[in-house]
């Protein structure tokens, strides 16, 4: 080791080294020039004679330096050279370890691949270290809401003009659903710095000015992303200068982003308007003012460069205090401000938490299933180290040190992980995009492994050969070389039986995986049964689009009036009710509510929804108390509200008939069953008012062909320039589920593979197993064993492992199905199907696994076997 | 150039330890003490000796550090380590046995 250690540092100085040699050969040189010289020889005759011994003296140089690097290279290279023989002799055993130890390295890259994009890479911008988001803390969110949340642009616009710490503050907000021309894209309003500060390159044009951002006087220009003028506008040279068509608005284009600036939002944004020029596009929508003046109209998401020399937590304490003098102004609280990094996920906050969560677990699969092709492989080459222990014996005795001999294993188990390391980032490269894009669909990152990730890669492969390949080689080499030479199977059963180990980690984490996988597929199976508590089958949700320029409120009201007029004039239309919002459609509605008697500090939050009587009868929600609404209820002060709701508040007592505050008294006048409308997990309580128009409400109707002709043909009716959609619920539920079956069938894939890669690792064990005990069991047979009995000797050298190993992997589940238990949909963890269905599998895999071995040994000739060695 | 006198396989490092078990000198130096020694036998031409040393560098056995010669120059000097010291007893006794055996083969055969 201490010879190891001086080879490197000599390997790291040579240039001193060798500058040190050169003196010394100087010196003895010139010494021996005196000593010629002081025998009587001319100096010049003593140097030609010094001259000649120079050839010597390069000779020497060279066996010098051998000294150090040479015999070491050279074993190295012998070492390659042997595992390369040893592969070739075996190619079928290399290629199941080489293939196994792929796929688990491949898993490990790629989920680290999207793991790196997605929560560790900054923004891809210039600098990108110094660029902090920043977000408005809340200590105690209402149920929902994330703890970590965005400003008012009046805030926004204080904190940017008074910090000190942060140079370049600039607001975005998202905006889904704009219309480029008639394509809806996704586009993302920023104040007029953004692009400046993020130092994000242009292929045409300019980012905006301050000028072209000013709430008093808004301009209507435009920047496009480069595929959206490559894809959208045919990529017109003399695009900068042009008029498009934005909301029906004309707006100028100023600039077209370069190619590889994606945005800051995880989609692909197609374009950018200035912050102000929503009042553009909504210019009768007091929101849109509300928006862009209210102190307290939330919100926009900030992010900034730290100024040269602040810190991140100067910059976060200068924003906390400037946050809570604004907000003091207004009679606000701050519960201070919260600096991340740029990486897309956002970091803190419950979501994260969440997401994190779940990468864990996934963290957690794929390593268990690398640790799994470890035990495997490990297993493989166990049984090979004890049929070369004859091998390795005459290579003890020839005098080989041992050190050697585990060098030239673990030089082996070096050279297939490498070989397995190339093709698993080979599959990192080809795996995680396509699969991304499928699942999320266009997104603005790149998910190609970056350095980390193959450094990650690397490591994992050097781990792994030397966590399947040292105990092999420690194994093959243990007690002295006569022993290895008279008996093969003493040493093999010296102590605990290594093999036996390995088996049962293969066992053990099977079934953790299996059950994992198993668990999360019931809870999909059982999610789609469930009873959502109101009709979603056969039922739509009718959104309208308007030219938002074109619409205000009291106009809005006016086209609800008439349709639902004419919806109730026309017979053929059917019952039909109307919903602000979508059900399970993934936003939701807040209201804050108080008993009387509560002072306004007891404020809790609740989902809300405004609804017209039709939405109970049609989703086929059942009043249980009380009465629905009527079409009276118009305007009063009169709620309804769901089961959860009284539970939660009145102790379960009827509620119908009691007042609440929430924006004035109200009276409870009916209460409805629980329903799932806003999402899966148990039913929050809800409180329902009538339909006001305060937000365009959905329309939802039974589906069919001449429900929803009749309503597009009333609609097209009243605006010809108004856009019907139709979704139906079915849709949404289907999006609700789709989370989880991407996960159930990302477990499920792991579960196989780990189903394969154990079945390869038991049938490589009793394969050995029948091997190693050929003799015996020719004996045994020759004595008339029955098949029966012959099969029981092989697989009981293994039963012990395999029963620890499943009573282990059994507890490991059920330490697990509580880690999962919130992504199940109500199953049980401890569902018995799924635990049935994981041991009859591994039975199944089990013996099939044993099958072939098992047939060898019955089948067996006595007189070969006898004759066998 | 000097025809070095043949030498055992591994003496060479053996009788560089013996030198320097007695005290640090440097690679001239060395291979003048063998030679005096040896009375003028055993002349160690530097093509053996320097790769020699660099062998014992390596196995830890000596170790070098640059001083001045008698003569001012910079010259490097070889210390032996303890490790040395123990090897030089293996080497020694091996020697012997091997000397004792030869011995023996050629009295009796």
């Amino acid at each position: 080791m201490m010879k190891l250690l001086r080879r490197l540092q000599y390997f790291l100085h040579r240039r001193r080294q060798e500058a040190d040699l050169a003196e010394e050969m100087r010196f003895h040189q010139a010494m021996v020039e005196q000593e010629l010289e002081r025998s009587g020889i001319t100096a010049q005759e003593a140097s030609a004679a010094s001259r000649r011994a120079m050839g010597a003296i390069t000779q020497m140089r060279e066996e010098s330096r051998g000294v150090w690097i040479w015999p070491w290279a050279e074993s190295v290279w012998q070492d390659l050279a042997y595992a390369a023989r040893n592969v070739r002799r075996q190619p079928g055993f290399a290629f199941v370890a080489i293939a196994t130890l792929a796929c688990a390295i491949g898993l490990n890259t790629s989920l680290a691949t999207v793991f790196n994009a997605v929560a560790l890479r900054p923004w891809p911008v210039r600098d990108p270290a110094r660029m902090v988001k920043v977000y408005s803390f809340e200590k105690d969110p209402p149920k929902g809401f994330d703890s970590l949340g965005g400003f008012s642009l009046a805030e926004f616009r204080y904190l940017a003009e008074h910090a000190k710490s942060v140079a370049g503050l600039f607001a975005m907000r998202g905006e889904g659903g704009v219309r480029l021309e008639q394509a809806k894209v996704r586009g993302e309003y920023v104040s007029a710095r953004y692009f400046r500060v993020l130092g994000a390159g242009m292929e045409k044009g300019r980012g905006f000015l301050e000028a072209e951002d000013q709430v008093e006087s808004p301009e209507p220009v435009v920047v496009l992303d480069y595929r959206t003028w490559q894809n959208r506008l045919g990529g017109v040279s003399d695009i900068v200068g042009r008029r498009v068509l934005v909301d029906d608005v004309p707006f100028t284009v100023v600039g077209v982003t370069s190619q590889d600036f994606g945005g800051t939002a995880p989609e692909r944004t197609d374009l950018w308007l200035p912050m102000a020029s929503i009042a553009l596009l909504s210019p009768e929508n007091s929101w849109a003012l509300d928006f862009l003046r209210s102190p307290k109209e939330c919100c926009v998401d900030l992010a900034g460069r730290l100024a040269p020399g602040a810190t991140r937590e100067q910059a976060r304490a200068e924003l906390s205090v400037l946050s809570a003098d604004f907000r003091r102004q207004f009679h606000d609280r701050s519960d201070g401000v919260v600096l991340t990094g740029t990486a897309l996920l956002k970091q803190g906050g419950r979501k994260a938490g969440q997401v994190y969560a779940v990468f864990g677990l996934m963290f957690a699969g794929v390593l268990l299933v690398l640790l799994l092709a470890c035990a495997n492989v490990g297993n493989l080459l166990l049984a090979r180290a004890a049929a070369r222990r004859r091998e390795v014996g005459v290579r003890l005795s020839l005098g080989a040190g041992r050190a050697r001999i585990v060098r030239q294993f673990l030089t082996e188990s070096l050279a297939m992980a490498g070989a397995a390391g190339a093709v698993g980032v080979l599959v990192a490269y080809a795996l995680p995009g396509p699969l991304f894009r499928s699942a999320v669909g266009e997104v603005s990152f790149g998910l190609r492994p970056g350095a980390t990730v193959l450094a990650y890669s690397l490591g994992l492969a050097v781990l792994a050969s030397v966590a399947f390949g040292l105990a092999p080689a420690l194994h093959a080499t243990r007690g002295g070389f006569s022993d290895a030479l008279k008996r093969r199977e003493s040493a093999a059963r010296a102590r605990i039986p290594l093999r036996s180990l390995l088996l049962a980690v293969q066992v053990a984490v099977s079934v953790v995986l299996l059950v994992g996988a198993g668990l999360l597929v019931r809870g999909i199976q059982h999610a789609r049964s469930m009873d959502p508590g109101f009709a979603v089958r056969g039922i739509d949700s009718v959104s309208f689009d308007f030219p938002v320029s074109a619409y205000q409120s009291t106009r809005l009201r006016t086209f609800y009036d008439s349709l639902t007029r004419g919806l109730d004039g026309s017979p053929e239309a059917g019952p039909y009710g109307l919903s602000a919002v979508e059900p399970l459609g993934h936003t939701y509605s807040l209201t804050s509510f108080r008993r009387p008697g509560e002072d306004a500090r007891q404020d809790r939050m609740v989902l809300s929804n405004s609804v017209s009587a039709g939405y109970f009868e049609v989703l086929r929600i059942p009043v249980l108390a009380g009465r629905n609404f009527q079409l009276t209820d118009a305007g009063r002060n009169v709620v309804i509200v769901n089961q959860a709701f009284s539970d939660r508040f009145f102790g379960g007592e009827n509620p119908v008939g009691k007042g609440l505050i929430s924006g004035g008294p109200q009276e409870i006048v009916g209460m409805v069953r629980n329903a799932h409308t806003s999402g899966l997990d148990a039913v929050e309580p809800a409180l329902y008012t009538p339909i006001s128009f305060g937000i365009p409400p959905r329309v939802i109707v039974r589906h069919t062909p001449a429900n929803v002709a009749a309503l597009a043909a009333l609609a097209k009716n009243l605006d010809a320039r108004v856009e019907v959609r139709a979704t139906p619920l079915e849709e949404n539920l289907d999006s609700w589920l789709s989370e989880s079956r991407v996960g159930a069938t990302i477990a499920g894939l792991l579960g196989v593979l780990a189903l394969i890669l154990a079945s390869i690792g038991i049938s490589g064990v009793f394969a050995f197993a029948v091997a190693q005990r050929t003799q015996e069991i020719g004996v045994r047979i020759a004595l008339g064993a029955r098949a029966s009995h012959v099969i029981g000797v092989v697989v009981g050298s293994a039963a012990r492992a395999l029963l620890a190993g499943l009573a282990v992997g059994l507890l490991l589940a059920l330490w697990e199905g509580r880690v999962i238990g919130k992504y199940l949909f109500g199953v049980s963890p401890l569902d018995l199907t799924t635990y049935a269905a994981v041991l009859i599998t591994l039975a199944a895999a089990g013996l099939a696994a044993t099958y072939l071995p098992a047939r060898r040994a019955i089948r067996l000739d006595p007189i070969r076997a006898l004759h066998y060695e | 150039m000097e025809k070095d006198s043949e030498l055992l396989p591994g003496t060479l490092d053996l009788l560089i330890l013996k030198v320097l078990a007695r005290e640090t000198m440097h690679g001239y130096g060395i291979a003048l003490r063998l030679k005096t020694i040896s009375e003028d036998v055993l002349q160690v031409g530097e093509s053996s000796l320097y790769p020699a040393l660099q062998r014992l560098l390596l196995n830890g056995w000596v170790k070098a550090e640059w001083g001045a010669s008698e003569n001012n120059r910079r010259a490097r000097y070889y210390t032996i380590t303890a490790a040395g010291r123990k090897q030089l007893g293996v080497e020694r006794e091996e020697f012997q046995r091997m000397v004792g055996a030869i011995q023996k083969v050629l009295e009796t055969a």
